[in-house]
């Protein structure tokens, strides 16, 4: 990730798994939303933005 | 959220990692597994992926997998989002008339992750090499040996140019000078993975390089290089949170 310091990354968990969805296309925007990190601040789509965008990586589970 | 912070403590991870326990912002995003039975404990879930967003919120890039056991890497993506290979691990060999360094963007091989090699060539001043569709010419050809080691994504050769060769009267499209190729793969499962890692702990890909190098007054005999890659082996991560933090009991 050293490339990428000017992204910001967040990771939204699921849950503790075709043709698969994948949302949004590439030109729409993404929904807001608001959500906890691991410390137990509120984040926001705002809040987690870089000064250059974002990475938004879901991921199924911190846990298994 | 504990897991979560559980989680970014052992791995030492300080960007946000954000909780979405009732799938909400999932379900939002329309990325909802519908797959997984309502009465399961992984019913929520997304489908795995991830978005590069401009600083209005709108997706520039967004990159899912098929198959939820393969996964893009960050390296990977800054290949593909961005154009930037990686320069990890490299080695170079001498070969005749041209020298060869191979590189790849992550220094670990996972199972089901998606990396980028990278070949790079410098030829020697004044010579020049053929590319892929020329006629009549030995094109450059880069092979890989991936067995069951990895799948291969589809590539192209760089752009080439277009070289008049007057003592012929030819024209016909050459590189000169350096260029790069990179090609992406996905490491196989941790299961097909575990046999081929060596004493030491390492992957290693084999591939080669076949040229014929000319000059502006003759071709010489074609080479074929022999190159590897190679990776450190890493398993995936199967340590959980302790159990008191754990979402669901694990089902026997």
């Amino acid at each position: 990730m050293r490339k990428t310091f000017w992204l910001s990354g967040i990771l939204v968990a699921g849950l503790s798994g075709q043709s698969i969805k994948t949302g949004p296309a590439v030109g729409q925007l993404v929904p807001d939303f608001s959500a906890q990190d691991q410390a137990g601040r509120a984040q926001t789509l705002k809040s987690v933005t870089g000064p250059k965008g974002t990475m938004l990586v879901f991921f199924r589970s911190a846990d298994w | 959220m504990a897991v979560l912070k559980n989680f970014a403590d052992r791995q030492h991870i300080t960007f946000p990692l954000l909780s979405d326990p009732d799938s909400k912002i999932i379900r939002a995003f329309d990325i909802l597994n519908e797959t997984v039975p309502k009465d399961t404990p992984t019913y929520g879930i997304p489908y795995p992926g991830t978005y590069i967003l401009d600083t209005q919120g709108r997706v520039a890039g967004k990159y899912f997998e098929d198959d939820f056991r393969e996964r893009t890497s960050a390296s990977d993506i800054l290949f593909r989002q961005y154009g930037q290979s990686g320069d990890v691990g490299g080695g170079t060999v001498v070969a005749k008339h041209l020298r060869l360094t191979t590189a790849a963007s992550t220094p670990t091989a996972r199972p089901g992750h998606r990396s980028v090699l990278s070949l790079d060539f410098y030829l020697e001043p004044k010579m020049h090499v053929y590319s892929p569709g020329v006629q009549g010419y030995i094109p450059i050809e880069w092979k890989l040996d991936t067995g069951t080691m990895a799948k291969l994504h589809a590539f192209d050769y760089p752009s080439s140019k277009m070289m008049r060769l007057e003592a012929i009267r030819e024209t016909v499209p050459v590189y000169q000078g350096h260029a790069r190729l990179n090609r992406e793969i996905t490491f196989a499962a941790e299961d097909v993975l575990k046999p081929l890692v060596t004493a030491s702990g390492e992957l290693i890909l084999k591939g080669s390089f076949r040229y014929q190098a000319c000059d502006d007054r003759e071709c010489y005999v074609p080479e074929t290089v022999p190159l590897e890659w190679q990776f450190r082996f890493a398993g995936l991560d199967r340590e959980r949170a302790p159990a008191a933090l754990q979402r669901r009991p694990t089902q026997p």
